[in-house]
This record gives structure tokens, sequence and C-alpha cells, in this order.
């Protein structure tokens, strides 16, 4: 069981390289940090896998507090980035 | 397969650190840094020390990407453009030379301790004398408790380090404002906060209390109430209180304070920080409570910083460029 948690963990990791690449990529600002936060979830699932593979829960909390904060680095990238009339929605 | 998975978490350390040294925009270095730090956390749970990854996702991923991305943004604010500027080639070539050293001899003296002289064999018997069982929460608070008080005294001090930038027009007024300028995403970003800060709050309240049997601790429980505040902050469901308020300067200092009294109590019993038998955990709670409301408070304005943008001081631009 705990081969395939590792299997899945190791999965993980490669399509965090993947979001790595996008975020290295760009072009713009708000691309980067989608993708950055797309990398720290995949890390958020390699944490939740790696907590099922060896049966330890503080792994758990691990990856809460990196949900939470993820959170709150994407907000204040949101306030940084917004300018009066670049909304969203204009962008499709 | 756990081998494979060792390799490709090692290369992407290594690969992400890298570029966020290297790339020329600082909003891709940010990026980097961010899911170098969260890398990072993650080789720490690879090799079982839960509380440093802790630590390492809660700090050095999660609030200082914050503060970089904030930094960043009042940089612009300012004028500055935010770019690494050219630098001498002997400047390149000098600090190549020191952080080449200094790496040496880090990895000297890692590679000088034997395997065997962890500090497990000493700790372990003395723990069932502290009720507790994270031994790290037992180095921290108990047999090396002078090093976290200090610490906790360090904090304060780079509080008041930042407060003391602050131009005197703005002293002593509210902290920056974090709020969001635009009207919808205002209201957008203010419900997401009034979920998320009560989260944050059970978060962190379970971490301090989980802290004393598995990992967990006042500093990552202060930084996820940080990162709580700062989120209000942002929505505007919370306001930065001025920084001459009499509760706020309590919240403040509470910690290192409550930590200095216990310690300072503990010479009835044979010396500063030693907790009386039997009142060890209730003792370290006290003071990890206490620790976890000033350091989330601490670091929730450190984060902010003082107004200086309301300011609008062309003159006080030029000053301000940094190079890099």
């Amino acid at each position: 069981m705990a081969d395939w948690f590792t299997l899945a963990a190791v999965f993980l990791l490669l399509s965090v390289a993947v979001a790595l690449g996008r975020c290295w990529r760009g072009p713009g600002p708000v691309e980067r940090i989608m993708a950055a936060q797309l990398a720290g979830t995949g890390v958020i699932g390699v944490a939740v896998v790696l907590g099922a593979a060896r049966r330890d829960a503080a792994m758990l909390d691990a990856a809460l507090i990196g949900t939470l904060l993820a959170a709150v680095a994407v907000t204040a990238f949101a306030r940084s980035a917004a300018k009066p009339g670049d909304r969203p929605e204009g962008r499709g | 397969m756990t081998a494979a998975f060792d390799i490709i978490l090692c290369l992407l350390i290594l690969g992400t650190a890298g570029i966020a040294l290297f790339v020329r925009d600082a909003l891709a270095a940010i990026a980097f840094f961010i899911a170098f730090g969260n890398l990072l956390g993650l080789a720490w749970l690879g090799l079982d020390a839960v509380n440093v990854a802790l630590a390492e996702i809660a700090l050095g991923a999660g609030v200082t990407g914050v503060l970089l991305i904030l930094a960043r943004a009042r940089l612009l604010a300012l004028g500055d453009d935010a770019t690494c500027a050219d630098t001498s080639a002997w400047l390149r070539v000098g600090a190549l030379a020191a952080c080449g050293g200094f790496v040496l001899l880090l990895a000297a003296a890692v590679l000088s301790i034997p395997p065997e002289s962890g500090l497990d064999r000493a700790i372990t018997p003395l723990m069932p004398a502290l009720g507790i069982e994270n031994r790290v929460t037992g180095v921290l608070l108990a047999f090396r408790a002078y090093d976290t008080l200090l610490e906790s005294f360090v904090l304060l001090g780079a509080l008041v380090a930042v407060w003391s930038l602050a131009p005197a027009g703005v002293w002593p007024g509210r902290p920056a404002d974090l709020g969001m300028a635009d009207g919808p995403m205002r209201r957008v970003a203010g419900s997401f906060a009034r979920f998320l800060l009560p989260v944050a709050l059970v978060m962190a309240t379970y971490l301090v209390w989980a802290g004393s049997d598995v990992p967990g601790g006042a500093f990552q429980a202060g930084t996820v109430l940080a990162g709580g505040l700062i989120v209000s902050a942002i929505g505007g469901a919370i306001g930065l209180p001025r920084s001459d308020l009499p509760g706020l300067r309590v919240a403040l200092v509470l910690g290192p304070l409550v930590f200095l009294l216990i310690g300072l109590a503990g010479t009835g019993f044979g010396g500063f920080l030693v907790y009386p038998e039997g009142l060890a955990k209730a003792a370290m709670l006290s003071i990890e409570y206490s620790l976890f409301l000033s350091i989330g408070a601490t670091l929730a304005l450190l984060v902010t910083g003082p107004n200086v943008i309301g300011l609008a001081d062309p003159a006080g631009g030029t000053e301000r460029k940094s190079d890099c």
C-alpha cells in the first residue's frame, strides 16, 4: 500500500515540475503566480500522500497550513495587481 | 521508488533556488521563492522532521512570500521599478566566494556530526518529567528555554526596528493600508477574509495545543494567525489598529512578558526558567498561548509596516532606491 502512495507522490512531484515550467514561461505576473499556486497545490498533495504512506497525521497539519497561507499569498497578489478597469471579466 | 522521489525533489529544490536567485523579474523570483519554500518543507517531511516542515511551510513559504509580494507592490507604488540593478563583477565574485566558503563550512560541520550523536538519547529520559510528548517543544521551552526567550524578544525588536523607520509625519498612526483599492474585489476579499479568519484562529489554537504532544507550536500557530489577520486587513474585514493603542502594545509584549515572569518565578524552584514539578506543562502552555498571540500580532504588523505611501513625497523616492 505504501508503495502505491510513493508512486502517487512521485507522480504529483512530476506535476509540480510541469507547473514550475509554466511559472518559468509566464509570460505575465498572473500566469506566474497562478502557476506557483498550482505548484503549491501539488506540494500539498504530496504532503497528504506522504502522511498517508507513513501514517503520520501531523503531515496533514503541514498540508493544512500550506493551504491556508497560499490563500493569503494569492490575495496579497490580487491586491497588488488590481488596478481600476483591470477586471478579470474583461479578459474573458 | 523512494530514491526516485528523493532525487526529483532534490532537483526541484536546486532548480527553484537557482531560478529564484538568478531571474531578473522580481515577481518571477518571488513565485519561485514560494515554490522553493514549499518544496523545502516537503524535504523536511521526507526526513520525518515535521516540526521543521511546519515552520518552513508557514514562515519560509507562507508569510515570507506574502511579505515579498507586498514589498514589491509597495516599491512599485513608490516609483521603484523593482528590478535587479547591474552589480559590478568583483562584487559578484566576492559574494560568490563568501557564500561558497560559508556553504563549505556548513557542509563540513554537518558531515562532521556522527550519525549516532542525536539529542534523542539525552532527552528521552527527561521527557516524562515535563508531561509532554513532543521532544522539540521540550527542547524549545524547557531544556533550551533561554534561547526561545531571547528569540521572542528578537521578534519584538524587529518590529521596533521597522517602526523606527516610519517617517515622523505618520507616527504614531495606523500601519499601511492593505485594503484592496477596487470596490468589488474588496467585497470578495472581505467575505473571503470573514471565512478565513475564524478557520485560521481554530487552526492556530489547535497547533499550539497539539504542539505539546505532536508537531506544532507557538511560532507556527502565530504565523497562521498573522496570515488570517493580513487577509482580513486586505479584505477590510478588520482595520489594523494605531501603533500607540495600549491594547495593541499589551498584545505585542504579552508573550515575552509572560515567558519572562514565569522564568523569574522559576527562581523560587531552583533557578531561572525552572518549572515547578507537576506544573511544567501548564507553565509551558501558558507561555505558548501568550507567545502565539504576540507572534501573530507582531508578524502581521511586520508584514504591514508603517504607512509611507500616503506621504506622496517624490523626493523620498530617490533615497529609497534599492540596489537589489
